[in-house]
Parts: structure tokens; sequence; C-alpha cells
């Protein structure tokens, strides 16, 4: 089993966190967030654990009373991923507060947030909600490789002709799944692959961590992507964005797809090299994709994407949940304001450098 | 696997049609709820099963043959999915007398003295309802009729239960994974609102909604046979609850995918269908399901549930599906089977927004057939000759 599991959340299989013991430091927050956003309401309304206290939301620093709100001492910052600028705003608050040692996203992705100024503050822990959407989009995952499988655009159009047309359908079960980033969503999607008998072959920067990996056949290093591209049927990709995994998605890549495969993004746009992509999919060599990001998100109208009959598109919603987003704040209150105001180890840790 | 402790006492409503328990056609009676781990189960699983287990047996042990099997195949001549019987090489001690489609075919073997003792029926054969009990009577050496397609409602007649002591077996478990596969994907379809996707993408539309997790939420299983427990073997990976309902509540009381197992009667199809977000109509279609599911059940069907049928349509009664689905009781339905196929051009199925139709085929794979002829070669009839029990042993009488 994955032998770092023990940092990190899973919605599904993680104990909630319970302690007895005393309060050893006190958490002061900073939201940099809406206002009034309903799912911060667990944060903004609801009641903090003992010894965490909200000092105040705001999106940009002109929102914060620095002078008054510096007496405080903040040392938490809750980050939203409501607008573009949050990556410099965050830096602008770190400057202005030199107390804060500890930066909680709201979201998994923290892309957005990354800063040769958050970097380089070491003092600085960052954790996100890496676990807290996983299984909404390993089923995304599975129904874009039955959409494909069963031929659905088929069933539209027959269904619009009024056509009944017995063809045959793809059985998933024996078929290969190469899962490009196996983290918690990667994993996530293994777990249901491997419930229809699908092979699983996991793709990571450290492929020693998933020795031994139940729910996986094969676990490859970066360096062999082409293999896997040559042997899966449909392949996840369910990475970060990092300077390592933009563009990972090459030319090259593709051109080793194994025939009629199908690509699944769900990690972040600029992973696969969008152009190359296309032409792959105008031309065939690839069967299909199901893509939930984009490199320019919303996608443009006038991108070729919209037109290719043998896409499958979502607007970056697929695990948007009516909950989603209300329950990653509730993991920071219920898990990791508990264990930093215990001081203890936070979940989730974020790996400045690496960018995840 | 998650072990649920037994499920509360079997809803005392229950009626079951039949005093007598199914009809074993074999000689051992084997009861799964008796096997937890369900080693000595009389069924076929195309994923669980041992494959080959009696044709190695013949491959080594020619002696233990008792009997010979000889065959006649009901089917289309030209049905290439016989494959492995019309043209391969059958197991020791089995040979195949002859292939037709009417009782005329087979005149010649009529005044042989190879009398066939096997009949291999294919729902090729145009009208294998009337041609087979014709054949049984002009044959009265066969002694086991294998069907090779799970259902057997293709085959039933008054004509035929005459018939009744002779075994009969049939494909059970053969297509069940693939059915589990579409089962998911149509629950998704609905969940992720499959249809919104496609009309935003028409749009050029980049609009982010609410999608739904399968987590949580509730199948309802009608008709828990193979193709039943396939589904819940997934849909559990999933994390979402189980309902399964079946003539035989007893027979999945230890079975760990069932949260909640139901009898049959009016009751507790309607308490399914009130507390199932996703009801999946896997049942055979017989003389106690026809019509099974209709206005009663649709009535006080669970607000937005999905229905989807991939049993068999005379299952369902359609209008009362296609108002349950006009009235917005009902949030979308995934119909694979239908009562008339192919669906006519004026079924107001095609026209339903909210419907998912295709042509009978979300098990048809390239092999399917072709695999179940298979499992009569390598896995029937080698137990057949070695005088063994007979795996998915069916009741022509009840229907399955």
């Amino acid at each position: 089993m994955d032998g770092s599991n023990k940092k990190y959340y899973n919605r599904e299989t993680s104990i909630p966190y319970s302690c007895d013991g005393d309060i050893i430091k006190e958490a002061k927050i900073l939201s940099l967030s809406k206002i009034n956003d309903k799912n911060n309401e667990p944060l903004d309304k609801g009641q903090l654990p003992e010894g965490a206290k909200l000092l105040a939301v705001g999106l940009t620093l002109d929102d914060f009373d620095v002078p008054a709100l510096k007496s405080e001492k903040p040392n938490v910052v809750f980050v939203s991923h409501c607008c573009p600028e949050s990556g410099k705003t965050l830096v602008q608050l770190l400057d202005a507060f030199p107390t804060i040692e500890w930066v909680h996203s709201r979201s998994a992705g923290v892309d957005y947030l990354q800063s040769k100024g958050l970097t380089a503050a070491r003092h600085i822990t960052v954790t996100n909600a890496k676990g807290c959407y996983s299984s909404t989009l390993a089923e995304y995952t599975v129904m874009a490789c039955a959409y494909f499988a069963k031929d659905l655009p088929k069933l539209m159009r027959q269904k619009n002709n009024k056509d009944w047309n017995k063809y045959e359908v793809l059985e998933m079960r024996g078929a290969t799944l190469g899962v490009v980033g196996y983290g918690d969503i990667g994993q996530a999607a293994s777990r249901l692959a491997k419930a229809f008998g699908m092979k699983v072959i996991a793709l990571r920067r450290n492929p020693t961590l998933s020795e031994g990996c139940s729910i996986c056949d094969k676990v490859y290093g970066v360096n062999q992507l082409n293999t896997l591209m040559s042997e899966s049927d449909y392949v996840l990709v369910a990475a970060p964005l990092t300077d390592e995994t933009r563009g990972l998605i090459s030319e090259e890549a593709i051109a080793h797809a194994k025939k009629d495969a199908v690509l699944i993004n769900v990690g972040r746009g600029p992973i696969i090299n969008e152009d190359a992509m296309i032409k792959a999919l105008k031309s065939r060599k690839l069967k299909g994709a199901g893509l939930d990001v984009t490199t320019l998100e919303p996608l443009p109208k006038s991108s070729p994407l919209w037109d290719l009959d043998n896409v499958l598109l979502s607007p970056h919603n697929m695990d948007m949940t009516a909950t989603f987003l209300r329950e990653s704040t509730e993991f920071f209150v219920n898990e990791n304001l508990k264990r930093f105001v215990h001081g203890e180890e936070l979940l989730n840790p974020v790996d400045k450098a690496a960018g995840y | 696997l998650k072990v649920v402790s037994r499920p509360s006492p079997i809803n005392p409503i229950v009626r079951s049609f039949h005093s007598s328990s199914l009809r074993a056609a074999t000689n051992t009676v084997t009861t799964p709820h008796a096997d937890p781990q369900l080693k000595n189960y009389k069924f076929w699983n195309r994923e669980e099963s041992t494959p080959g287990q009696f044709s190695y047996l013949l491959d080594i042990s020619p002696e233990s043959i008792r009997k010979e099997a000889r065959i006649i195949s009901l089917s289309a001549p030209d049905d290439d999915a016989n494959h492995a019987l019309h043209e391969g090489v059958l197991p020791m001690g089995c040979h195949l007398l002859g292939t037709g489609s009417t009782l005329q075919d087979f005149d010649e073997l009529r005044n042989s003295n190879q009398q066939p003792n096997v009949v291999f029926v294919s729902p090729s054969c145009p009208k294998a309802r009337v041609q087979l009990p014709l054949v049984l009577a002009a044959f009265p050496s066969i002694e086991w009729i294998h069907c090779r397609s799970a259902g057997i409602d293709f085959l039933v007649s008054d004509a035929l239960a005459a018939y009744k002591h002779l075994p009969c077996t049939n494909a059970k478990g053969q297509f069940s994974s693939s059915l589990a596969e579409y089962t998911m994907m149509a629950c998704s379809y609905f969940a992720k609102d499959l249809p919104r996707l496609m009309q935003q993408k028409k749009g050029k539309k980049w609009e982010k909604y609410e999608v739904e997790e399968l987590r949580g939420k509730t199948m309802g299983i009608v008709g828990y046979g193979d193709i039943g427990r396939a589904c819940a073997k997934i849909a559990s990976v999933y994390g979402m609850k189980i309902i399964a309902l079946r003539r035989n509540p007893s027979m999945s009381e230890v079975d760990p995918l069932c949260d909640v197992v139901y009898g049959t009667g009016k009751s507790s199809l309607n308490k399914l269908m009130s507390e199932s977000d996703f009801i999946v109509c896997s049942a055979p279609s017989t003389v106690e399901t026809r019509g099974m599911v209709n206005a009663d059940a649709f009535k006080v069907v669970k607000q937005n549930a999905v229905f989807i049928n991939l049993g068999r349509g005379p299952v369902v009664d359609e209008e009362s599906l296609v108002e349950a689905l006009r009235a917005g009781r009902l949030r979308g339905a995934a119909l694979d089977v239908f009562i008339e196929e192919p669906l006519p051009p004026e079924s107001e199925f095609w026209d339903l927004e909210n419907v998912l139709i295709s042509p009978h085929n979300m098990d048809q794979t390239g092999s399917f057939m072709h695999e179940a002829t298979e499992f009569f070669v390598n896995e029937n009839l080698p137990r057949f000759v070695c005088g063994e029990d007979l795996l998915n042993p069916v009741d022509v009488e009840i229907g399955y």
C-alpha cells in the first residue's frame, strides 16, 4: 500500500480527528476568500474548535485592516480559489503579517497559489484539500470510459433518427487504464476501474511509493510515459500542474498512444499539449477524449474542441457536487485546525518546491 | 468484502407463488445460502467460476466418460457464433449429429441408429418456440436441452412445459458483467447530467453546474440474479447502498453485497421503488414477472429516481413508465429492452428527452454469443459426459 497515506486525508477512509489534550497554541485565522461565500460558512459562521478564531475575511489586501490586525498576530491563512490574483494577494498578506506560519488551500490544486514568494517563505507550511474530491472524479472517469466503450454518441444519434440498429459494444473488463499522476484521484479511479475488471498502470514521480499496491497492476516512473501510452486503452491524466507536468502529454507521448485510445483529463488542462491532442482527435489517432479541464477556462468558443464529435466536454465541474466546497471547508475546520491547535502534524502537506 | 448483519426478517407479506422450491434439474440440490462463499454454486459466472475443470479432466482421464453426447443444434445454420460447436473440436465423447432450424432438417436422423440425446438451441433459430417441442417429440432419446442465451422466454410454451422432466440449462452468468457496466454508465449518465453536457456542447456553452455522486445513493435491483449481483458488485465499490429483490430472498441473506433483501409481492416491490434512487430491472420475463413493474409501482417511486431496464421489456408496464416520465416523477430512464423489438418508430420512448434508448445491444460484444457457445462446449458438455451436475439449471415451467 501507499506508504505516505497517513499524511493525507481521504474523504472515504480517514478516521475523524479527536483529541482531548491541551491547546498548545491558538489559531488566528485570516480568510482570503469572498465574503458571504456560503461554502465557507463552517469557518465564517460555524463553531470553531477551541483555541481557533477567525479574524477577518477579504479578497484583496485592501480588505484587511493591516494595522489593527497586526496586533492580533494572525498565524493562519485560509485561501479559497476565487480570483486569479489569489497568488499575488497571498504574498502580500505574508509580507504584511510575518506571524503567519500556515496557509491552507480550500482546493486540491495549488497551482493558482504558486509564486516565488511563497516557495521562498520557508517557515510557512502549506496544506490543501487533497482527497476531498477524489471519488466524484473517479466516477466521472469510468463514466468517460463507458461513454466511448458503449459508444454513447452513437446511441444519441440513433435515438435522434429513431434508428434501431444493433451494434457491438466494447467491454471495459480486461481493458487497460493508464493513470498519469497516481495521487488520491488516480487511486480512487483505480479502485473503481478494478471493480470493472480493468487493468491499471500507475505512473508517478515516486514509483516506489506504490510498490505492492493492491489496486494497480504496474507502476511506472515518469520516464516510462511512452510505454504507458502504448499499453493503455484509456489514459487518465490526474496529475497536478507543476513545472514538471506542464505539457507532459506531449505530441510525442500522443504519438505513442495505443490504437483507439481514449484520453481523459481531470487534472489541469496545460498538462496536455492541446494542439497535439486536437490533431490526434481529428485524425482519429485518438479515438476520443473526455475533458473536464482545458488549457483555457472558460473554453473559448473558438476552440476546435467544441466541434469535435469524439470529445466529451465538461466545464470543470465533474467534482462540483452541491456540498464539495463546503465539505472542504469542514475538513479545514474539523481536521487541520484541530490538529494545529493541539500542536499535531497537519494533514495534506504541500511540497512547495514540487508544486503539489 | 463488507460484512453486513443479517437483514431484518423477510417481509411477512411476501407471497411465494409456488409452494415447491425451484425444481432442481440436477441430482444434488445445492443451496447457496448454506454456502456463504458460494463455492458450490450451481451457476456459472464468467468472471468468478473456474473454467475448464471438466474438459481438463476428460483430457487427462478419458475413463471419466460415463456416457456419450450426441448433439443436434437447433439454430440458424449460418450462425457463426456457434463456431465452437459447429466447427470446433468437441470434447471426447461428444458428437454433433446435425444442425438445422426446423424438424424437417433432421429428417435423416430419424431412422438412424445414432439418436441424439442433447439439443442445443440458439435464439437465431427463427421459430424455436414451435420447433423445439416438435424436435423433442420426434427424438424421445433427448435427455438434455441447452439454451445458448440466458433468456429462455423465447422458448417457453405449454408444449415445452410438457418436457419439464428434462434438465434444461442456459447461459446465465455469461453476459452479466457487460450489463453491469451499462448499468453504472446509465446511473452516471443521469447523475452527471450527460444530456446537459451534450446540449451545452452543441451550444458552445461553458456553464458550470452541480453534479451528483453515486456514492451514498441507493440502487434497488428487481430480480437479483447473476446480472443483479454483477451490478451490486460494482455499485458497492462506488459506495452505493443495495436493495435486492428476488423470489427466494433467503438465498441472498448472507450475500455481503446486499444491504437489504426483499421477497416478491406488491408491497416489497413498492418499498423498493420508494427507497431507491436507481432502480435496475434485471428480472427474466416469466408468467409471474410480466407487467410486474406497473402503475402502482410507479406511483410510489421515489421522486427523481432513475429507472433502468436491462432484463426484458414485458416485465414493465410501458404505459405507466411513460406516464411517470412525463409527469416528472422519474428523472429519467435507461432502457435496453422493450416489449416490442425493434422498437417501432411510433413508440413514445423515442421522443422523451430523458430516456436513454439502446437497441438491446448493451451486452452485445464482438464475442458474447461465441463465448456462450464455448461455455456449452467447454463446461456443460464435459460435465454431461462425466455424469456430473450440469451448470445453470432452468425450470421451463417457471420460465428461468
